[in-house]
């Protein structure tokens, strides 16, 4: 039942059942809890992580469909200094902070395919849930990220 | 020297974490040697740690007060850290950080009370007196002649400087033959003036904030919960054998609310009935998904109870507004209403109202960790109230006081739902069949939604005798629901000398959805009642919504109510001409200002909206003005009222339950929307209203009040058609 997958660059063994979603098989199995569970039915986007560069909502993806690298939170620096990781704290986005990690992980390939997004681009873009209402700031956000790097 | 008291868990990640290490650490049970008081310590490295007896569910209470005891202390922001007050061992030291406080609200999610912000500033001064008093001794001089600031200890005459972390031993051991005034506030150079990010941002960017859902400790299983599909049901028959041999499955716990519990010896901020133990299966396994597998495939059967007397949700509201044609318990009597309404003359304006339950739908679903032995208890959770916590977790497990340790963790969102403990007594009821191992019990979204503690439903009939002027000479009001529905309903402005006959009344359904707390409790449905009414007065006066409203406030006592309506009247354009189909409306109202003026956080705004003849309704914009008397960080204000108002809209326009044979209907976000980026309107949110008054009122549940009347009322004036229940994606706003 062992399944071989790459998460943020690593080769790993993951032994769980193939209809796990890689969501649980990140947070449960590899111990990578910056990736959350808001719905578990493809509706939040708290779930967002990278599969093969593009945004996918792990909750939706069973371990045996994992056919290509995974890049989760943790690896979108290892420091904090991702354009993106600096707007959100020097402009306060976070509330409770739980929807964030996905958020940022959208934003993140939507910079990577549109450098300099349109506030409709974001919309489109970033269709995930924060029940804290942070939205206005997190589009403040991708837009001071997306400056920043064109500097 | 207590340091060996300190227990730590550390759990490594795995190898894909990149080395990213998860710790959790037992909060300091007793006096610690670099402790300066009970809320302070500073390490020899300079930092310096404050003890927060407040979760952070994202308000930024926790660096609020983080602020708080560096204006005083007079330390550099980059050495502040801050960690959760041990509940413990405010019980062991006999309520050492409650007494600093209304206990009510200690272990609770505010930071700027009076008391507690006292407490702290205390606290900083104290601690810098005592490191300048370390500092005259070792260097032999009049401390008067020592400064300190951005963790520096400065003499003055000689130039001579130590940072605070050189002196911090010793200073921690000095009494002082009297504690440091504090400084006025003009003085202030932090409150009020910074607004830095919150402390932890920097660890929810990277992902490593730790939730309630993030704990994880060796030799750890998991647990999936169903209670009761109808709240107050009972299991019937479980088949725990048909699951046993799932993959990884270690067992099936049924929780009985009728077994014996441990007797209650600590004390609670809210009676622990609110937090009774409910019927329900959970199976645990070695994985969260295996769990919640086996659960799905255990054949269970469920006694309904009385709750299946409410088959539909139109008998609910049906129930409701018939409620509210009689007469009920009288809460609140002014003048004499019903003489005013049999007094000839003047004109009456008459209207029922509802709102439904709501779900908090806080993006963390409910979830808890407890560790259950014979004579221990430890408990990771993201309470929103820890003291709640800790009487729930002594009661459950029967374990003495003093052994019980609940480990906060960061809340993802509570808007009251995390309150009263209801998630902590299940953990724990599951956890208590599986002794000595950690079990990290959680509710699925689904789960989570279909047994919340719901904003009540409720109805009320509104009647108004206007005079002459137009201006109403009595007011009644006939409520109808069940659970905190009545809370807060007497005491707005308009029932505390606006009008001069006012009566109250409320009836209570037998109704077995059970609530609780939820953003501005009471409030948020009586704002939208209240306000709209107002409007239906005003339009039946023939007058402006703002001019009447300004005329009923004309001899209120706390002028920042017409501020606050000029405010936003003056930032929206209030007055400007709209095309037919599009309108503005107007609403105030005031969260906890308990019947008083110059009291709680005014709070005034101005929807814009546009109508299709269809009924298709889109917000344009909303402007929000306050009155919390003072600020101490602008910024966090802001981010409170921005987020209160989106939470506003989202209730008013998108949010109801659904009841079917006694069980709620929706479960998840495609049944229960919720606003994303491309629906949000404009917000604007205005310092203008602000009256400068002595006190720092709460700013979280403030616009959740007037956003929805603004909203109807802006419906009225786009379209003639009065909105008289929520949420408005379900009401017909056609009009041709
Ligand atoms: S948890 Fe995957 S989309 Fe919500
Ligand atoms: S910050 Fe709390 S849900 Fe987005």
């Amino acid at each position: 039942m062992s399944k071989a997958i790459t998460v943020n660059g690593r080769a790993l063994a993951v032994d769980a059942d193939s209809e796990t979603p890689l969501l649980w098989v990140l947070r449960d199995h590899l111990g990578l809890t910056g990736t959350k569970y808001g719905c578990g039915i493809g509706q939040c986007g708290a779930c967002t992580v990278h599969l093969d560069g593009a945004p996918v909502r792990s909750c939706q993806i069973p371990l045996g469909a994992v056919d290509a690298p995974v890049t989760t939170i943790e690896a979108l620096s290892f420091d904090g200094s991702h354009p993106l990781q600096l707007a959100w704290v020097s402009l306060n986005v976070p509330q409770c902070g739980y929807c964030q990690t996905g958020f940022l992980m959208a934003a993140d390939a939507l910079l990577k395919a549109i450098p300099n997004p349109s506030d409709a681009d974001i919309d489109a873009a970033l269709t995930n849930i924060c029940r804290c209402g942070t939205y206005d700031r997190i589009r403040a956000g991708v837009h001071r990220a997306a400056a920043g790097r064109e500097a | 020297m207590n340091r060996l008291n300190r227990r730590t868990f550390v759990v490594s990640a795995l190898a894909a974490g990149g080395g990213l290490t998860l710790s959790i650490s037992d909060a300091h049970a007793t006096r610690t040697a670099d402790e300066f008081t009970p809320w302070l310590t500073i390490g020899s490295d300079d930092t310096v740690t404050v003890r927060v007896a407040t979760p952070e569910i994202g308000n930024g209470a926790m660096t609020q007060c983080a602020m708080t005891v560096a204006e005083e202390l007079g330390c550099a922001w980059s050495h502040i850290r801050t960690e959760f007050a041990p509940v413990n061992r405010n019980y062991m030291e006999g309520d050492t950080f409650g007494k600093a406080d209304d206990y009510l609200v200690y272990f609770g999610g505010r930071s700027t009370g009076a008391l507690r912000m006292e407490t702290l500033l205390q606290a900083g001064a104290s601690a810098r007196e005592r490191l300048k008093a370390a500092a005259a001794a070792r260097w032999k001089v009049p401390v008067g002649e020592i400064e300190a600031d951005e963790s520096v200890l400065t003499h003055r005459v000689s130039g001579r400087t130590l940072r605070y972390g050189e002196v911090a031993a010793l200073a921690a051991n000095v009494t002082l033959a009297h504690e440091p005034a504090l400084k006025p506030q003009a003085q202030w150079t932090l409150l009020g003036k910074a607004a830095p990010s919150k402390l932890n941002n920097a660890d929810i960017v990277m992902g490593k904030a730790q939730y309630g859902m993030d704990v994880r400790l060796p030799g750890m299983l998991y647990a999936a919960l169903m209670q009761a599909p109808v709240q107050g049901g009972r299991l019937q028959w479980v088949d725990a054998e048909a699951v046993r041999g799932m993959p990884g499955v270690h067992s099936v716990v049924v929780v009985d609310p009728t077994e014996p519990r441990g007797p209650r010896q600590a004390k609670a901020p809210f009676t622990l009935d609110y937090s009774a133990p409910q019927s329900a299966v959970a199976v645990v396994a070695d994985h969260y998904w295996q769990a919640r597998k086996a659960l799905e495939a255990l054949p269970v059967v469920w006694e309904a109870g009385d709750g299946a007397q409410w088959k539909t949700t139109d008998q609910l509201k049906t129930a409701a507004l018939e409620a509210c044609e009689q007469p009920s318990k009288v809460e609140k009597s002014v003048g004499d209403a019903e003489a005013a309404f049999a007094t000839p003359g003047g004109r009456t304006v008459e209207a029922a109202y509802l709102t439904p339950y709501c779900d908090h739908a806080t993006m963390e679903p409910l979830n808890g960790t407890a560790l259950v032995a014979k004579d221990r208890v430890d408990v990771w959770h993201p309470a929103q109230q820890t003291q709640m916590t800790f009487a729930i977790a002594v009661e459950e497990t029967g374990v003495p006081p003093q052994n019980v340790h609940i480990h906060q963790t960061f809340v993802g969102g509570g808007f009251g739902r995390r309150v009263f403990g209801d998630d902590v007594r299940m953990v724990l009821a599951v956890a208590r069949k599986v002794p000595g191992r950690p079990v990290h019990v959680i509710w699925s979204r689904e789960e989570s939604m279909r047994q919340g503690r719901y904003r009540p439903l409720q109805a009320v009939k509104l009647t108004a005798r206007l005079a002459d002027d137009g201006m109403p000479v009595a007011l009644r009001a006939r409520y109808s629901g069940r659970g905190l529905f009545p809370m807060g309903m007497s005491d707005t402005a308009l029932m505390s000398g606006l009008i001069p006959n006012v009566r109250i009344e409320s009836a209570t359904l037998p109704l077995h959805i059970l609530t609780g707390p939820y953003r501005g409790p009471g409030y948020n449905s009586h704002a939208f009642f209240l306000e709209s009414f107002i409007d239906e007065c005003a339009a039946a006066a023939g007058a402006d919504p703002l001019d009447y409203r300004l005329r009923l406030l004309a001899k209120w006592p706390d002028p920042a109510w017409a501020k606050c309506l000029q405010t936003v009247a003056k930032e929206s354009g209030w007055g400007e001409r709209t095309p037919r189909g599009e309108g503005r409306g107007i609403a105030i109202s005031n969260w906890s200002m308990g019947g008083k003026p110059r009291a709680g956080t005014t709070c005034a705004a101005v929807a814009r909206v546009a109508v299709t003849p269809q009924g298709e309704l889109s917000v344009k914009q909303i402007d929000v003005a306050f009155d919390c008397g003072r600020i101490v960080n602008r910024d966090a204000v802001l981010a409170q009222l921005e987020g209160g108002s989106v939470f506003g809209l989202n209730m008013s326009l998108n949010e109801a339950l659904n009841i079917e044979n006694g069980r709620i209907v929706e479960g998840n976000f495609h049944e229960y929307p919720m606003l994303r980026m491309a629906d949000m309107p404009k917000i604007r949110c205005h310092f203008g209203g602000l009256s400068g008054h002595d006190r720092f009122t709460e700013l979280g549940e403030p616009p959740v009040g007037p956003v929805g009347p603004a909203i109807a009322n802006a419906i009225f004036a786009a379209t003639g058609k009065r909105i008289r229940q929520t949420p408005f994606r379900n009401q017909d706003l056609a009009w041709s």
